[in-house]
């Protein structure tokens, strides 16, 4: 066998191994046996009537949007000898760094447990199962103290990390060099140029309609925006996963933009995945975690004093609270360099029976976490469908932006990403910012940390997040950052201290994102 | 096919420097291993499997035995093979590689190690797609990597987090 067919042939199996656990899998297999009752199938050629009647029924379309759907989240194998660490992570010095990482977090966190005398987890008792059960949708109203909770990492924290990241097989010489006085991340990552940015992101050249700039109400609906909404509408009717997320490069309509959402990620509410979610809301009322309070006071400081997200905060609540009680987020880790945290049950420390990952989905989370699904609320109010797609969400993109690793996509790569375009296109204003002491990477670490959640309007937002489906990668984050740089350069250059810069940049909230994206990419003179 | 891994010694590396002179700041990019196979009669080899570590190319020379007449000849099979499209940057620098047999040109099979060309890109994009129950009987072949595969992570849900109906826990664990 050939090298080429037999990686497609791993990779198929792969894929085959991962389906057969899965409710379509068992869907199908009663499909097809309730199709043996059809005057179409025959037995002598049983296996091709069948294959025939899935195409027409639909269900072959299915199963293609699932294959299309583990083929965009799950990394193609490596090759055979290279242990799960390799898959998480290849670079040796990447994953120490994000273990070491891991290891101040979980510190942390003790310390917090130890200094409140709060355990990390306790079964609540009835009376208070009871309680929370009948407020459910009202946790908002609750006030609990929460002064003494302190968020376990704030963006800042997690940036001093990256800053300090070295690859130790790497030497730009004996005296500071050039290189290393330029921009704040110091490794060699492969990151895109303009040239390979314009290759990548075609379909926002200007020869391209878009929605977000040629939808506005000076262009008459008949030159762009009613045919592409006519071809949304029939990409939804054909339930095609991989034209969808072709088709929303160009931005989605308002009103299609659900189910266009939940196409593309492969999410549509089955019975069992209701009741899944009802499950996690069991477990919710009947342990208490100390990661609650850490949910609580983010939604708290963050999504609570926001103009746009205010009204959502009981579903807030709902969705973090059993986001975390969620075990198959575990699956994740796989492709994920960072590792769920381990446990004890009390009194049983060692013993490997009596281990157990916290929380249990294994994710921490940090200041500013609930902004990752503030925007969804927007769209999906029944709960258990927006607890389905931002849990996927989760899985596919926003874990890369507070873990340390060498994708394409990951925090690492956007930081540099960012920094190489300004260096390179805006040198001028990058050299001036450095010298005043303001290094543009600290300004806008914070905005591709939360995918720009809470820092543009949501209109604007979502047409963005539109195109961090429609290209599978988070990189347009680290390019709007430049563009948003770009944007307000004039002003910028006047600056004279760190202060300064971040007021010109304080409000993002009356941009609109695609014609920045646009003109940065494809109408600059470089 | 029943393949076996042979024993070898891996020596370690020897800088190539251009004449007499060594310097410290002088830092040869060329690096020579010396790998050899003290005890193994000669064999046909099919792969060779290793773990880079910023290598941008590689090549190979084997010393081959073609017949007991002849004295053995070196012959490089394999010319700046590229393990790291950009070696300034980290892609490919600490990847698992495998060569095969196939992969250096060769005039007559199963002679692989004949002359000394130039070497190819090897693996052309598959072009279109396979033949589906070809590819099929083939991912039957493959069942034993599933094994393996499953047995390295789940694909069922569980579900349960807590052990025997308790989840109470103090503090977290630092291994």
């Amino acid at each position: 066998m050939l090298q080429e067919e037999s990686d497609l042939a791993l990779i198929i199996a792969q894929i085959v191994q991962k389906l057969k656990g899965s409710n379509l899998y068992a869907q199908l297999e009663r499909q097809a046996w309730a199709s043996l009752q059809r005057p179409e199938i025959k037995l002598e050629s049983l296996k091709e009537d069948i294959k025939e009647f899935f195409k027409i029924s639909g269900w072959e379309k299915k199963l293609q949007n699932a294959v299309y759907s583990e083929l965009s989240v799950f990394p193609l194998p490596s090759h055979p000898a290279a242990p799960p660490e390799h898959l998480k992570e290849p670079l040796v010095y990447m994953r120490k760094a994000q273990g070491s990482w891991e290891k101040r977090i979980l510190k942390s966190l003790n310390s917090m447990c130890t200094e409140l005398s709060i355990p990390l987890a306790r079964k609540r008792p009835v009376g208070e199962q009871k309680e929370l059960l009948n407020k459910w949708n009202e946790m908002g109203t609750d006030e609990p103290d929460l002064s003494l909770f302190r968020p376990v990492y704030a963006p800042k924290d997690f940036l001093e990390v990256l800053i300090n990241l070295r690859n130790p097989n790497y030497e730009n010489g004996d005296s500071h060099s050039f290189r290393t006085h330029l921009g704040l991340i110091q490794v060699p990552l492969k990151v895109k140029d303009i040239p390979e940015l314009k290759e990548f992101f075609v379909e926002l050249g200007l020869t391209a309609g878009q929605l977000g700039i040629d939808d506005s109400t000076q262009v008459p609906p008949e030159l762009f925006e009613n045919e592409h909404v006519r071809i949304g509408q029939k990409v939804l009717s054909e339930q095609d996963s991989a034209a969808a997320q072709q088709y929303i490069r160009q931005g989605s309509p308002t009103a299609l933009r659900a189910e266009l959402w939940a196409l593309i990620l492969n999410i549509s509410s089955q019975p069992e995945d209701i009741l899944y979610y009802e499950q996690l809301k069991t477990n919710v009322i009947q342990h208490d975690l100390l990661v609650d309070s850490l949910i609580y006071k983010d939604v708290k400081l963050t999504a609570s004093n926001d103009d746009y997200y205010f009204v959502f905060e009981d579903y807030l609540y709902q969705v973090l609270l059993c986001f975390s009680r969620d075990t198959s987020v575990l699956g994740h880790f796989a492709y994920n360099s960072a590792s769920p945290p381990k446990s004890y049950i009390r009194g049983k420390l060692g013993l490997e029976e009596y281990a157990v990952f916290y929380p249990p989905n294994g994710v921490i989370p940090f200041h500013g976490f609930s902004m990752y699904v503030a925007p969804l609320c927007f769209l999906y109010h029944e709960p258990s469908k927006l607890y389905q797609i931002f849990r996927e969400m989760y899985v596919r993109f926003f874990f890369r932006l507070h873990s340390i690793s060498s994708h394409p996509s990951g925090i690492v790569s956007l930081c540099l990403l960012f920094e190489t375009l300004l260096q390179t296109y805006l040198p001028q204003l990058f050299y001036h910012l450095r010298e005043i002491g303001a290094q543009p990477l600290r300004i806008s670490f914070k905005w591709m940390v939360r995918a720009f959640s809470g820092y543009l309007a949501t209109d604007q937002l979502l047409l963005l997040w539109d195109r961090i489906l429609g290209y599978n990668s988070l990189e347009i984050l680290a390019v709007l950052a430049a563009a948003v740089f770009a944007f307000r350069a004039v002003n910028l250059m006047e600056v004279t201290s760190l202060a300064a810069a971040e007021a010109v940049l304080a409000d993002l909230s009356t941009l609109k994102v695609m014609p920045l994206l646009q003109i940065f990419l494809f109408a600059t003179v470089t | 096919m029943s393949r076996l891994s042979v024993p070898c010694h891996v020596k370690g590396t020897v800088a190539l420097q251009v004449g007499d002179v060594r310097t410290s700041q002088g830092r040869p990019g060329v690096l020579v291993i010396d790998v050899t196979f003290p005890s193994v009669a000669p064999f046909e080899l099919q792969e060779i499997m290793f773990k880079n570590y910023y290598t941008a190319f590689l090549t190979i020379r084997v010393r081959q035995h073609t017949s007991t007449h002849t004295p053995a000849k070196w012959v490089t099979c394999l010319r700046d093979y590229c393990l790291m499209p950009d070696p300034h940057s980290e892609e490919g620098a600490q990847e698992y590689v495998s060569l095969f047999k196939h992969q250096s040109p060769s005039m007559t099979f199963p002679k692989w190690l004949s002359h000394p060309v130039p070497c190819e890109q090897p693996a052309p994009l598959l072009e279109g797609l396979p033949d589906p129950s070809r590819v099929s009987s083939e991912v039957q072949q493959m069942w034993a990597l599933t094994e393996m595969i499953r047995a390295s992570h789940t694909s069922t849900r569980i579900g349960r987090f807590d052990v025997d109906g308790c989840y109470d826990l103090n503090l977290l664990s630092y291994t």
